[in-house]
């Protein structure tokens, strides 16, 4: 049985293998790897570019107060992105696969149509979600627009759901049960031990406790310090408040005092602030 | 094989939902292509698989065709040596010359082609212009530029022509074409040397892929119920998810799985949608249509003992999400949930869901009505329709029976969306129908009164569907949906409370929604129910007001008249009518004048006595319209309508008057037939 790590080196050794420079992740809340600016404001240009890196995940909606085994409000993503997208993309996928010890003869692997798309980024891609044996392991997608700008040289970016692949190889039912370290008895680490008080106070803290009305200061702080970094030409640093920005209002969204309304007046805020920081991306290249 | 050309465009996955409008499009958009270069074939086939896209094209000519073009030369007074230029530049003598207008011309034939020489060219322009709903671009290393659009990356092209390899670069996806493809992405990887199609359907069916999508989709059929059959149940059958699960592999796979037995607690509505939504699963059922703990699943690779687990718990896993969203869902009534529908936007200009629900209780009459109008959109604020929102309705229908609502009020709040579409029946209690019609009027009103059309084949707000439904709930409910209440006073009452709501309409929203509730009556006559278009309009211009139509009885009328359009004897009524309306014209005849008239000639009496006998009977046969419709034409033929005795011509024209009504009234306006 293959540990929790162990699947992380065995995809972090393969990608270093095909070029990719192991990064580690972004250490600002975002909801997915495509947030971090190597994978949004990297796909911009035309130069080359490989990472590859593990990405902490925060979707404060999803938290279930580590009651649900396939459900949290935390998780990691296994962020791939390679610029121009390689010949056989697909082929090195499946051998990434195969490198972590899928067993691709027992399983049934197919490629099901789910284009990607990030309003909020601006951002579109087409492309597949990949299922093993019905289930969702991986998001592949050929960028085709960052922040309403076509791309000039096409990404593709591959995103595997951890624990999804551990569950799937270690045969457990949850999340929580995965074996982290891979050791057995009084040395097994489990992702429950790592995670699951983290969980549940986070379950408590994104629905039941966080203050409101700071979380809505903290928003219209981020706001203004983007727009302000943004005038003096500091693109990364106003695109990582735009970020932060964005996890408040998600946070916000949890707590259940956004209305319908409110909602879209949000989002097409954020929208603005990072659409201003890919075009002010690019426009400094 | 002679004349036959094979191109296989080899990619990354298809998309199943674009499949099968790929192989029609694939075939008009190819056929284009060979006909703009001129080229001469018998007939194009296309096949489609998750990762191919083929063209078989048979009798294609080795040589293009040539055409005449017809080439303007000098004026005819030119000089002699103009003309004499002209002849020669054209490789033609004098007597070829045609002198048209002033002009001399001659025709000279198109230069041919290699057919084989241009199939490079064909490819390029077939993948510039095949018509896909959404396509990419990718990176060719090779040129540092982008492609040019195609569904999903191509990776190979397979072409072969009159038995022998095509060999050419397409430029615009970077790929020379070759003469092999490959089978199954798992279970026959390799190349695959192709000679011609029948050696390709061979091989590739050997290599586990089936080329023929209705074969592949047939077999997933026959397959799963003879594989339910063998656990005693049935599958539930389901056309679109057949399609979708052909279209996701190359060769299909069935396998039968077990749904864990502590979630058959769960509504089975939830169940089989979860199934299907996410996995794709097909539902299977006990021989009394009860839900059993089973699915049937199709799957690219023969099923192992792990793929079987893997499948089972990939359910369990969803299904457990569901669970949770019911048991969630279960601790808030349905009260509770409708008084957060102030929070739901309906329209941005035309206010909340919770406005709505007032409006719809404007034109409600019942207590039951009320309570169900309450109730019917409360489902839209819980976790499970946020999940599954095609389970709108089914989920409130649900919840209210959980908390003990009425049968009757369950019913109709679960069939309120009905129908959903053009062959979806309508609520099945009056109850459901009045709610689902009260829902439907008020989308109308409220969109068509702000100025909001479909254009085209761009209608976000779904009007054309919601106009039919309309339509169906008029033509198919129980006769009393308006209860004594005509069309336009729902119009008027709901313009009223929008109004009061602050939101003024349109001044002309009783006439826009009932032109276009028309509109859509004639489109589900004419498409729905197979009714030729000059039927429809000849019944829809048989009422006073055609846009106040009696749709129960219109719908009727149309139905009848279109058989009666295929009877012998038709051809006479229609001549008839014709002739009787010619005649009359615009003449209006009042009946009060002519009282006791006697018609002295033969032709005239037999009118009149078949004119009796027509309007004697409470139903008026067809064969009586005839008899009447034959005596018309004779009396047309020797008889002066137009008599110059005032008395006589008024009687005349009385009786055809008649004859006009009853036809218009019993079968339709024939003036356009």
């Amino acid at each position: 049985m293959i540990s929790f790590q162990d699947i992380i080196f065995k995809l972090q050794k393969f990608w270093a293998e095909h070029g990719c420079a192991i990064l580690q992740p972004y250490d600002t809340e975002v909801g997915a790897g495509t947030s971090h600016y190597v994978t949004t404001l990297k796909a911009l240009d035309s130069n080359y570019w490989a990472a590859a890196f593990v990405q902490p995940c925060r979707r404060p909606k999803d938290g279930r107060y580590a009651d649900n085994p396939n459900r949290t409000q935390y998780y990691y993503q296994f962020q791939v992105i390679i610029k121009p997208a390689p010949a056989n993309p697909q082929e090195l996928y499946l051998d990434s696969l195969r490198a972590v010890g899928f067993d691709m003869a027992a399983h049934d692997v197919r490629f099901v149509e789910d284009d990607w798309e990030n309003p909020s980024l601006g951002a579109a891609g087409l492309g597949w979600e990949v299922w093993c044996d019905g289930m969702e392991i991986t998001q592949y997608t050929y960028f085709q627009q960052v922040g309403g700008i076509n791309c000039s040289v096409i990404p593709v970016e591959i995103t595997y759901g951890l624990e999804r692949i551990a569950t799937f190889m270690q045969g457990v039912e949850s999340h929580f049960d995965i074996n982290w370290n891979g050791k057995e008895g009084d040395q097994k680490l489990t992702y429950g031990d790592v995670l699951s008080r983290f969980e549940r106070e986070f379950s408590c803290y994104n629905f039941d406790v966080a203050s409101i009305d700071i979380l809505l200061e903290h928003f219209d702080n981020y706001e203004t310090e983007c727009s302000r970094l943004l005038a003096h030409s500091l693109v990364m640093p106003a695109y990582e408040q735009c970020v932060k920005a964005n996890h408040c209002f998600n946070i916000l969204d949890a707590r259940g005092v956004i209305s319908v309304t409110e909602r879209a007046g949000y989002i097409a805020r954020v929208r603005a602030l990072a659409k201003s920081c890919c075009q002010a991306w690019i426009e400094s290249l | 094989m002679y004349e036959e050309l094979l191109l296989e465009l080899f990619s990354e996955e298809i998309p199943a939902r674009l499949q099968r409008k790929a192989l029609v499009d694939a075939v008009t958009t190819f056929s284009d292509v060979m006909e703009n270069y001129n080229a001469v074939y018998d007939e194009v086939k296309s096949f489609v698989s998750p990762r191919r896209l083929t063209l078989l094209v048979r009798g294609l000519q080795p040589r293009t065709k040539s055409l005449v073009e017809r080439k303007r030369g000098p004026s005819v007074s030119a000089a002699e040596k103009a003309v004499d230029g002209f002849l020669r530049s054209n490789d033609k003598t004098m007597d070829d010359l045609l002198k048209i207008d002033n002009y001399y011309y001659v025709d000279v034939e198109t230069q041919t082609f290699e057919t084989r020489d241009l199939i490079g060219d064909m490819i390029t322009d077939f993948i510039t212009s095949m018509p896909w709903q959404k396509s990419m671009r990718w990176y060719l290393e090779d040129q540092g530029t982008l492609s040019a659009f195609w569904v999903r990356p191509i990776r190979s092209i397979l072409c072969v022509y009159d038995g022998t390899p095509v060999d050419v670069y397409v430029k615009s996806v970077g790929i020379r074409t070759c003469a092999h493809t490959y089978g199954h992405r798992f279970l026959a990887p390799g190349a695959i040397d192709i000679s011609d199609f029948e050696c390709y359907k061979e091989k590739l069916e050997a290599a586990h892929v089936i080329l023929d999508y209705e074969k592949k989709r047939n077999y997933i059929d026959m397959e799963m119920t003879k594989k339910a059959a063998g656990f005693g149940l049935h599958v539930r059958y389901d056309d679109g998810l057949l399609d979708e699960v052909a279209g996701l592999v190359e060769y299909p796979f069935v396998h039968v799985g077990v749904i864990d037995e502590r979630f058959m607690q769960l509504p089975s509505e939830v169940l089989s949608t979860s199934m299907k939504i996410h996995q794709k699963y097909f539902t299977m059922t006990y021989p009394d249509s009860v839900i059993a703990p089973f699915y049937g699943v199709v799957t690219n690779v023969p099923a192992t003992e792990v793929m079987s687990e893997g499948l089972n718990r990939v359910l369990r896993a969803r299904l457990s999400d569901a669970a949770f969203f019911y048991k969630e869902d279960l601790d808030v009534t349905l009260e509770a949930f409708a008084q957060r529908l102030s929070n739901v936007v309906f329209h941005e200009k035309l206010g909340s869901m919770a406005q709505k629900i007032d409006r719809m209780m404007s034109i409600a009459n019942t207590k039951d009505e009320h309570r169900a109008i309450a109730l019917c959109k409360a489902d839209l604020l819980t976790q499970m329709v946020g999940e599954f929102p095609e389970l709108q309705g089914t989920i409130g229908g649900i919840y209210a029976h959980v908390q003990d609502e009425s049968a009757e009020l369950c019913t109709a709040i679960r069939e309120h969306y009905k129908p959903a579409n053009a062959s979806d029946s309508v609520p099945s209690t009056l109850l459901g129908s009045r709610i689902s019609f009260f829902d439907k009027i008020d989308n109308l009103v409220g969109l068509l009164g702000i100025g909001i059309k479909p254009t085209g084949s761009k209608d976000p707000f779904a009007l054309r569907r919601t106009a039919l439904a309309v339509v169906k709930l008029l033509c198919e409910s129980d006769g009393s949906i308006l209860d004594s209440e005509t069309l336009s006073w729902y119009i008027d009452t709901l313009t009223t409370a929008y109004l009061d709501q602050g939101v003024p309409l349109d001044a002309d929203t009783d006439e826009i929604v009932k032109e276009f509730l028309v509109e859509r009556f004639k489109t589900f006559a004419i498409d729905g129910l197979e009714i030729g278009a000059d039927v429809v309009n000849a019944v829809v211009n048989s009422f006073e007001d055609p846009f106040s139509l009696d749709y129960r009885v219109a719908i009727e009328k149309a139905k009848r008249m279109n058989n009666i359009t295929t009877l012998d004897g038709f051809d006479t009524v229609r001549t008839a009518y014709k002739r009787a309306a010619g005649i009359i014209g615009d003449v209006h005849v009042d009946p009060l004048q002519v009282r006791d008239v006697q018609f002295h000639d033969s032709y005239m009496m037999k009118v009149s006595d078949t004119m009796q006998v027509l309007c004697s009977g409470a139903d008026v046969a067809f064969s009586r319209i005839i008899e009447a419709s034959a005596a018309i034409l004779e009396a047309c033929d020797n008889v002066l309508m137009n008599d110059p005795d005032p008395k006589v011509r008024i009687a005349n024209m009385y009786l055809l008057s008649k004859f006009v009504c009853v036809v218009r009234n019993e079968i339709g306006d024939l003036t356009y037939m």
